[in-house]
């Protein structure tokens, strides 16, 4: 009992001192956010840099119609029962007008003849996708590492 | 009589499939019912040893399999309760020794005879894996709050999903740390429930009480003042089908509540 209280004393003082670390993640959300991870990946087969593309590609396709934070865009899986569901949250800095739409989807367009590739718009079937066999891998990700290459040399 | 087939397993060795097999067919016993362990573990038998049994094994399930012997004959009764069975893995063959057919066929035959047949899975995903969960309906998932743990039950729970024989799974976890869980250090039940998005059967805490009944060859359910012994015993009422609450760990942990159930237990409230 008084071990406990001695304890629960000397995380307090403690904390007085280090109050930016009581901020950090404690070893329980860190494992938990790992396993989140690696099981999204262990259910899907998407591995890190599928990802990575992934993101990359939606900012690519959003940034036609919104100005945002590219780098505060956020990709989860979320996991609800039995449902998996991709989460997708961007910080919208403003929306763009017309004519830069217009212009935006008039580059594309140029580029896509040019490229021979329709990426974009595949990819947005993966919101929905809900992968319970993890054994194979989904047609969307052969598709992704068929168009790999591409994606590299524009980066 | 059709008695239920559960397959007991974890993907990850070590977490307390042996242990949970042990404990749950000795509850399930104790509660009256006729109980046959399988151990399919080839090779690596232990269910023998955490129900003291080892000294009186003469024929296993590869005995059966290659019929140098009937399947009753090959069942072990236990010490204390006859309604307790144990069928013995061999420990010089390996995992080919015995087919998922067969394990099947013996499945069936036990059905006749008992209540519950508890089939001990090896470690692994492997045909090992494949020849213990052939013969079941149900399953009951052992895992802990530690990631290893977390990701191979995860892997276990996708293979049982396409399994069309099963029925339904359970997750139990074992060896919960309340302590640490208070303290954020440790994964918490709701957690890994929540991760893995499985159904709860029971919650079984750390106890050090495991290693000495291991050691006596005698499991811990028999054990009236252990706590593991309490949740396994829960566990197994679940299994028959009653509504039990699960056990609330925290309280039980501390010193201080352990004194304040003391007196409430005196002065005989009831919760």
């Amino acid at each position: 009992m008084s071990e406990n209280i001695l304890k629960e004393l000397c995380t307090k003082v403690l904390s007085l001192f280090k109050q930016t670390e009581s901020k950090e993640e404690n070893a329980k959300e860190v494992a938990c956010n790992r396993l989140r991870v690696v099981l999204m990946q262990d259910r899907t087969n998407l591995t890190p840099e599928l990802l990575q593309r992934m993101r990359r590609e939606l900012v690519e396709l959003l940034s036609k119609y919104v100005e945002m934070d590219k780098d505060a865009l956020e990709l989860n899986f979320d996991q609800e029962g039995d449902q998996m569901a991709l989460m997708l949250s961007i910080p919208v800095i403003r929306a763009k007008d017309e004519a830069e739409i217009e212009e935006a989807l008039k580059e594309e367009s140029e580029e896509n003849d040019e490229t021979d590739t329709e990426e974009t718009s595949e990819e947005v079937g993966v919101n929905e996708e809900e992968d319970e066999a993890s054994e194979e891998g989904t047609d969307e990700t052969e598709t992704e590492e068929n168009d790999e290459n591409v994606q590299e040399d524009e980066e | 009589m059709t008695g239920r087939v559960i397959v007991i397993t974890s993907g990850k060795g070590g977490v307390g499939k042996t242990t949970t097999n042990a404990n749950i067919g000795t509850a399930l016993a104790r509660a009256g019912n006729k109980v046959v362990m399988i151990d399919t573990d080839l090779g690596l038998r232990n269910l023998d040893l955490l129900l003291g049994l080892e000294n009186r094994i003469v024929y296993t399930i590869v005995d059966v399999v290659e019929e140098r012997c009937k399947l009753k004959q090959a069942l072990v009764k236990d010490k204390k309760n006859p309604n307790l069975c144990l069928l013995a893995a061999a420990q010089t063959r390996d995992k080919t020794a015995v087919t998922e057919e067969q394990l099947k066929d013996i499945c069936e035959k036990l059905k006749k005879d008992f209540d519950y047949i508890l089939v001990d899975c090896p470690a692994g995903i492997e045909q090992g894996f494949q020849n213990a969960v052939a013969g079941a309906t149900e399953a009951i998932v052992v895992t802990t709050p530690e990631m290893s743990a977390v990701r191979d039950a995860d892997r276990i729970i996708g293979l049982l999903e396409a399994k069309e024989e099963i029925k339904s799974y359970k997750l139990l976890l074992n060896r919960v740390r309340p302590n640490l869980i208070k303290s954020n250090d440790m994964m918490s039940v709701e957690d890994v429930v929540e991760i893995l998005s499985a159904d709860l059967i029971g919650i079984i805490p750390e106890d050090t009480g495991i290693i000495t009944s291991t050691n006596k060859g005698e499991p811990i359910v028999n054990d009236e003042k252990s706590l593991a012994g309490l949740a396994y015993r829960n566990v197994a009422q679940r299994i028959m089908g009653e509504e039990v609450p699960f056990l609330n760990l925290e309280e039980e942990t501390s010193v201080l509540a352990k004194v304040k159930k003391f007196f409430s237990n005196l002065i005989g409230k009831e919760k």
